[in-house]
């Protein structure tokens, strides 16, 4: 046996048995994009505004109190943004005492005044950790979400500053599971003064037409039959955040309900609440609809039902929700692709059909027209593909359509380099050169062209991965994979089998 | 003799560079016309925004009938194409302009409309069956079936149901039981399936909403994408080669992409981002054949330094004329194996490779060394190549 040529064997062998166990079996380890597997790919954005006005509600209502315990005169605070708002009338003796209170409490806000009103501003470093942390708390809500539904292989990642990506794999029902991803989950419940009505005008008739400063008017959810307009406190008596079990129960008429129980800071108050309005009606309100508004009958502290003409699966969908939390931001979908299992399996039938006769067309034909080498090319491509499947089992990649596409090249790069060998040893033949020669100058030559195309391939491959989105990604991945073993099968491991098979004695060259 | 179909033959191909790019920017300029004031792009939901809805139906229908359906919901200039399977499959999507306030309320519009086709499509079917408790067997789920064949099946339910919606899967939709019976289930099963559910008239297959958004930056991404590899590519071979190498490759590349686009233009097919990988795949083998013929060129010139470029040029393209001709034929082969027999998902990519991949020979041939020339005419300056 020619020197090194024994270690080429190893190497090779080494490498195939490698790729054959990483990939085996094929259906477990290579996985498909939902363009061939079906499921759901939504692309999402966080509306992180959401997230600073909610803070900045809650900064004003804390201020208020702060001020009111330590006897500071104002007469409003507005919010003027998201991150920004002001305090008016403020009077000058005064304004020594709230810089000392904005100073102390209010630490990532700055303040300015001016007369007798000041402006209050979240700092910018601490509103761009704030949505940071909202987009960051809405990915681990909504993976929370998706695993309890029980979806296999989710992807729930961050794209850009403000974007998701979600893709549901094989999930069939669409619908439920975008409820159930989107529902922003914020569980209040409230006192009810007036309601429920028809429209709002009726509403406030008692109240002089205008909803009085502590009170708010919420819309009741007609999926849940409580159609019409309430009047409710706007301090809520108790929030999801106080919940510590949900699970699905029936009511008293044996209807599908969900019953919870909360912590005991908020049993105190709920017990408080519901002992001093004891047969008044008290709201419980999803997402600014109220989903039922029963009468209190009697004191309760740290359970209780939410009622709401649920079906089963509705009530399971909301105990799924509440245990998970709430959405610290709205989400809105800018992108939305459900793909049927049946499409994709149609795809990769008919893929795979195709791929199968144009491999066999392209074997048939380099046999023919290079009889013995051509045998050697079809080796050297077969190994190529092994190779391939292995990398994508081992980098966890996900085949898609594209996909498929950056595959093709690769293969016909790989056939164009055997091409390109065989086609320079017949030129060294013809140029009357010997047999060893040949095949030697055959690599030799070719070498550069195969390099530097499939350099160059690979390096704009490189630069699409980066940029690119999604589909072009899976392009770039089976691509870059691809040429990779192309260089090591077509230059490497076809050099070998032709040292192998040729000896100084071999007259003639079968190509 | 080995078999031969290409002798190396002695054409003077760059005698033709000037009736070549002629012919190049003809083309090129049919297809910009026609893109600008002609038919335009069409832009796919990937790149437009919009919905896009496959439905399979039961029974075979016509595409009049379904127009007529949308027309009387007023949307009645949706686009609509059969999709395979014997006029059971067609591919809609809605050309309703929206305006709206933000793109949220946009995308949202465009699901409605989609929501209001497939209710338009399905009509009352089904809304007796329904009335009786039944379930449509061709759009329930695996939590439901599995739901329903537990009762009386128990332990089996799971694997049933994993047979029976595999077999829904593979044939789209059922028309009849008795598509259920030949797949070998038991007739019990069968018995109770006909008991307990229905088989509704369509099945929505796919259902794609892309805002307007979210299409805008995957059109700027895609974009981005693309400049940036070209650059790395011309870098790459300017460095290998030298700079009139590497912006006749962009050139060549530019072309390739420019007149499949063209022609591509002319068809009824949208521009989605599997058409764009398909132009990537396009400029990826035109890249290799042209480094394949500069890589020949760089050979030639240090063996006859004495011989005027265009002479050397001539003589490498014809060297290679084989190589070019049967790799080229092998691609052929391939794309239109995926163009025949691959499916409705990747007929459109494979109809923009089967363009490429002739069009990518005229121009490893015709543009790539005609450019350096004229290049090295307008720019007389350094000779040989880098080592």
């Amino acid at each position: 046996m020619k020197k090194g040529l024994r270690w080429k064997i190893l190497l090779t062998a080494v490498i195939l048995i490698g790729a054959l166990v990483i990939s085996y079996p094929i259906k477990e380890k290579i996985k498909l994009g939902l363009d061939l597997k079906g499921g759901i790919h939504l692309v999402m954005q966080v509306m992180t505004d959401d997230a600073v006005t909610m803070e900045t509600d809650q900064e004003i209502l804390r201020l208020q109190e702060l001020f009111k315990k330590n006897s500071i005169t104002y007469t409003t605070m507005t919010k003027e943004a998201p991150g920004r708002f002001t305090i008016q009338g403020t009077t000058p003796d005064q304004e020594v005492k709230v810089k000392d209170q904005l100073d102390q409490y209010l630490r990532d806000w700055d303040y300015l005044f001016a007369g007798t009103s000041a402006t209050v501003t979240l700092k910018p470093i601490a509103m761009s950790a704030m949505k940071e942390q909202a987009v960051d708390q809405s990915v681990e809500t909504i993976r929370n979400r998706v695993d309890q539904f029980g979806v296999a292989e989710p992807i729930i990642q961050r794209y850009g500053r403000e974007r998701l990506i979600v893709e549901l794999p094989g999930v069939d029902n669409p619908e439920r599971i975008q409820d159930i991803i989107k529902t922003a989950a914020i569980l209040e419940w409230k006192l009810v003064k007036a309601g429920p009505a028809a429209d709002e005008a009726t509403l406030l008739k008692e109240f002089g037409d205008k909803v009085p400063e502590d009170m708010e008017v919420v819309k009741g959810d007609p999926k849940r039959r409580a159609e019409g307009f309430y009047l409710v406190n706007k301090v809520a008596a108790v929030t999801g955040k106080d919940l510590s079990l949900v699970r699905r129960s029936q009511d008293e008429y044996g209807g599908p309900a969900v019953s919870f129980q909360l912590k005991p800071d908020g049993a105190t108050r709920f017990e408080q609440v519901t002992g001093a309005n004891i047969n008044k009606p008290l709201a419980i309100i999803l997402d600014k609809k109220v989903q039922s508004a029963p009468n209190i009958n009697a004191q309760i502290s740290d359970s209780g039902i939410i009622q709401g003409h649920f079906t089963i699966q509705e009530a399971d969908d909301l105990v799924l929700i509440l245990r998970s939390g709430a959405l610290p931001a709205g989400i809105k979908t800018l992108e939305n692709r459900t793909i049927g299992p049946s499409l994709g399996a149609d795809s990769v039938k008919a893929g795979l059909l195709a791929g199968l006769i144009a491999i066999l067309s392209v074997m048939t034909f380099m046999i023919v027209y290079y009889k013995l080498s051509g045998v050697n090319a079809i080796v050297a491509l077969i190994l190529n593909v092994v190779i391939l499947f292995g990398a994508l089992a081992y980098f966890q990649a996900t085949l898609t359509l594209p996909g498929i596409a950056g595959i093709i090249l690769g293969l016909g790069m790989a056939v164009d380099a055997n091409v390109l060998i065989f086609e320079r040893m017949r030129e060294e033949m013809a140029l009357g050169k010997s047999v060893m020669n040949s095949i030697s100058l055959g690599f030799s030559r070719a070498f550069s062209a195969i390099f530097d195309s499939n350099l160059t391939t690979i390096i704009s491959a490189v630069f699409l991965f980066q940029f690119g989105t999604g589909p072009i990604k899976g392009y770039a991945v089976t691509l870059i994979v691809s040429l990779c073993a192309n260089l090591f099968t077509a230059v490497f491991v076809s050099h070998w089998i032709f040292d192998a098979t040729h000896t100084k004695n071999t007259k003639k060259l079968s190509i | 003799m080995p078999l031969e179909l290409f002798k190396t033959p002695n054409i003077k191909f760059l005698k033709y560079k000037y009736h070549a790019l002629a012919l190049t920017l003809l083309i090129i300029l049919a297809g910009l016309i026609n893109i600008l004031f002609g038919n335009g792009l069409k832009l796919g939901v990937d790149f437009g925004g919009g919905t896009l809805i496959r439905v399979v139906y039961k029974m075979p229908m016509s595409v009049n009938d379904i127009r007529q359906t949308l027309r009387d919901i007023g949307l009645g200039n949706s686009s609509i194409q059969e999709a395979g399977k014997a006029g059971k499959e067609f591919q809609i999507r809605t050309m309703q302009v929206i305006k709206a306030a933000d793109a949220q309320q946009e995308l949202e519009a465009h699901q409605k409309l989609a929501d209001q086709v497939i209710a338009a499509l399905k009509g009352n079917d089904g809304a007796a069956e329904l009335g009786r408790g039944l379930i449509d067997l061709n759009n329930i789920d695996t939590r439901g079936l599995t739901a329903l064949l537990t009762t009386p099946f128990a332990a089996d339910a799971p694997a049933l149901t994993e047979s029976i919606l595999r077999l829904r899967n593979d044939k789209g939709i059922f028309a009849d039981y008795g598509e259920l019976a030949q797949s070998g289930l038991k007739p019990e099963v069968i018995t109770f399936l006909k008991d307990k559910t229905f088989l509704g008239k369509l099945t929505v297959v796919s259902r794609e909403t892309v805002g307007p958004q979210a299409g805008a930056e995957l059109r700027r991404k895609a974009t981005l994408a693309v400049i940036w590899s070209l650059i790395g590519m011309l870098v790459y071979i300017a460095f290998r080669f030298k700079l009139e190498y590497g912006i006749a490759a962009i050139f060549t590349l530019a072309q390739d992409v420019l007149i499949t686009v063209s022609i591509y233009s002319f068809t009824s097919r949208e521009i989605n981002l599997p058409i764009i990988a398909a132009l990537l795949t396009i400029v990826g083998y035109s890249i290799n054949d042209t480094i394949v013929i500069f890589d020949r060129v760089r050979e030639n010139q240090k063996a006859k330094r004495k011989e005027p470029l265009e002479t050397i040029m001539n003589l490498s393209l014809n060297q290679c004329l084989g190589r070019t001709l049967i790799t080229a034929g092998t691609v052929f082969l391939t794309v239109g194996a995926l163009f025949l027999f691959g499916g409705k998902v990747i007929n459109d990519f494979a109809f923009c490779m089967l363009l490429g991949s002739i069009e990518g020979v005229y121009s490893t041939i015709f543009m790539s060394c005609p450019i350096v020339l004229i290049w090295t005419k307008i720019f007389p300056k350094t000779k040989g190549f880098r080592k």
